[in-house]
């Protein structure tokens, strides 16, 4: 006898109902990139925007799959799935829970460099009066660890903190002891040159368990350029500190970041180089901030983004090189920016956040009590510029800090949902709001998109990076996964003659 | 839209008359807004049916002007697209965003809006319901 069997519409009916999810658009490489409120994306052909919006798209061909699979359409089939996309979006917007969790205490203003464009207005080595008292430091820990967040990060940060390492000295027991009654986890980082650490301060910080993240900007012709010191010799003791620190602290407890300075910008492939030759696995191609010294002296460190940008694209291709060729080396700023274009990952990256991370995700303690809603906002004040003031560690707390006039006029420019020329972009979800950027480069919180450096820089690294996704190069794609990951790298394709 | 190329012209301009039937108001400033960095967007309201935008280069611009024509129509269409998958998606966008935000406690009010998906509305758990609360 003959089973018979439901015909396959039973399974699978078409659909009788189909609606639209918010999603938003752009034109790329002769197609249109759809992006959903999660930030998943799709390649589709030019012409389909218009075709879901006019109600035409068939709902039996492969494309309409793809548009249900990624969020975009859905129907009386898929709409339990709608539960799914809102866990989505919660999980992209992970940062806002918990609180701050970056806390930055300016130990001390002195620092013996004087970097071009450094963005503390230094002072010299001998004033003391630039130092964080015991009563400051003792406050900031306190509000440090009001914050809800259950682990917090406490970077010791100048001028240059080894200058003041007495103080040093008395804010890491007590901020390790605070956290312990308050149940809290504590990671301490201690932000410095290395110029002037002596073997007992790196045993010290290895004995206390504190990271340290230091600076290399290149070879040391580049690096004496942009750093000098009485001496000449700031890249001689960068690499002579981070050799000891090391062997003391352990390999993994030392990371380099660098500055592109316009001195910079024709070196892109000698600063690679030197932190593979330094073995370094991580690089973060970042561009100057357009704050403290660095916008008195622009006409000495100065550059267009354009300029940047080329820098940015040529270093991105070198490190994909050197990946292919079997050494690992992460570049930073893709990192963050492919996480949240290709997982369902938000950042801790301040800078791309929406709302705006600063003060929700990172509080600066300055040497005198003077506490900004981040560091750029610090180099601001000593501009003369109070405007992300937040308040002082001796008269405020954690709710007067965030209800104070700078922080509510503040994160009221921090959504780029909302903002003028953010509301309907594409990259949206991938991008932030940055009102101390805008407000210092524009003179205006709000910022003007089309003239914005910060939105030109995303804009460009964004496209170039879904332009390697469109390419889909199974090598290329597979560096990128390796980098969110920590799976090891893709194994080299043989070539055949 | 069309570009206007008999009237006489202020050099190094370009003329555009809109309509509002395909175009709103809304998506033509915002298409206006991104010119702005190369342009002096002068925009004039002929009528309830139709505007008219004067574009001028602004000094140090390197925008060549007739391609800027094309560009700026294909702009606001595709604002004026961008406006339409809005319109159609926003209550569900409210939906979306509040049922995120409330089970992890950030939203304290649901928000008002209307969901009109069956299979939705018969959860018990589902967004239709969470509205209902309000």
């Amino acid at each position: 006898m003959a089973r018979s069997f439901y015909p396959a519409e039973h399974y699978a009916p078409e659909p009788q109902q189909v609606s639209l999810l918010p999603f938003r658009f752009a034109r790329l490489s002769g197609q249109e990139l759809l992006v959903n409120e999660a930030g998943e994306f799709l390649f589709a052909p030019e012409g389909t925007t218009q075709s879901l919006a006019d109600g035409v798209v068939d709902v039996r061909s492969e494309l309409y799959k793809d548009l249900k699979a990624k969020h975009i359409v859905f129907d009386d089939t898929s709409s339990p799935l709608l539960d799914v996309l809102a866990t989505k979006i919660r999980t992209k917007y992970d940062h806002l829970s918990g609180g701050t969790k970056l806390h930055i205490f300016v130990v001390t203003l002195r620092c013996e460099h004087s970097c071009h464009y450094c963005q503390v207005s230094r002072q010299t080595a001998t004033k003391g009066e630039f130092d964080m008292s015991e009563a400051t430091a003792d406050r900031s820990i306190s509000l440090m660890l009001d914050s809800p967040s259950p682990h917090v990060t406490l970077e010791l940060q100048g001028g240059e903190p080894l200058l003041a390492f007495d103080i040093i000295q008395y804010i890491v027991p007590r901020a390790k002891e605070q956290a312990q009654l308050r149940g809290k986890g504590l990671d301490i980082v201690v932000t410095t040159n290395l110029a002037c650490a002596t073997d007992e301060m790196l045993t010290y910080f290895r004995d206390e368990g504190v990271r340290v993240s230091t600076s290399l900007d290149g070879p040391a012709f580049l690096h004496n350029k942009n750093r000098p010191r009485p001496g000449n010799d700031s890249y001689e003791r960068a690499i002579d500190g981070i050799e000891r620190s090391r062997a003391i602290l352990g390999f993994n407890n030392v990371a380099a970041l660098m500055t592109t300075t316009a001195a910079s910008l024709d070196h892109v492939e000698e600063i690679i180089e030197e932190y593979v030759r330094r073995d370094f696995h991580t690089i973060f191609l970042r561009p100057i901030s357009p704050y403290g010294f660095a916008l008195k002296t622009k006409t000495k460190t100065g550059y267009e983004m354009e300029r940047f940008l080329e820098f940015y694209k040529k270093g991105l291709n070198h490190i994909l090189a050197i990946n292919r060729g079997g050494y690992r080396l992460t570049e930073i700023y893709s990192q963050i920016l492919l996480s949240k274009i290709l997982t369902p990952q938000g950042t801790g990256y301040v800078d791309l956040q929406s709302p705006a991370g600063q003060a929700w995700n990172v509080l600066v303690y300055n040497y005198n009590g003077d506490v900004f809603a981040s560091d750029e906002s610090r180099m601001l004040a000593e501009m003369q510029d109070w405007t992300f003031r937040l308040g002082n560690v001796h008269r405020d707390n954690r709710h007067s800090l965030f209800t104070s006039e700078a922080a509510l006029n503040m994160f009221e420019v921090s959504c780029n949902q909302s903002l003028a020329g953010c509301s309907d972009c594409a990259f949206q979800s991938y991008c932030g709001a940055d009102p101390i950027y805008h407000h210092a480069t524009q003179g205006d919180m709000y910022g003007h998109r089309p003239t914005s450096g910060f939105c030109k820089r995303n804009m460009e690294v964004i496209k170039h990076l879904f332009a390697f996704i469109n390419e889909d190069d199974p090598q290329t794609m597979g560096i990128f996964w390796a980098w969110l990951t920590g799976n090891p790298l893709p194994v080299q394709v043989a070539k055949c003659d | 839209m069309e570009i206007d190329t008999q009237s006489p012209l202020p050099q190094g301009t370009v003329t555009i008359h809109v309509r509002h039937d395909l175009v709103s108001v809304d998506a033509l400033l915002k298409t206006c807004y991104w010119f702005s960095r190369d342009f002096v967007c002068d925009v004039s309201r002929d009528s309830e049916k139709q505007s008219t935008v004067r574009l001028k280069p602004k000094a140090g611009s390197d925008h060549p002007l007739d391609e800027a024509q094309e560009q700026f129509m294909a702009a606001a269409l595709d604002f004026a697209l961008r406006e339409r998958v809005t319109v159609q998606t926003l209550s569900v966008r409210d939906l979306l965003l509040a049922k995120a935000f409330s089970e992890s406690g950030v939203l304290e009010e649901q928000p008002l809006g209307v969901f009109g998906d069956a299979v939705e509305e018969a959860k018990p758990d589902g967004m239709f319901k969470i509205l209902s609360n309000s």
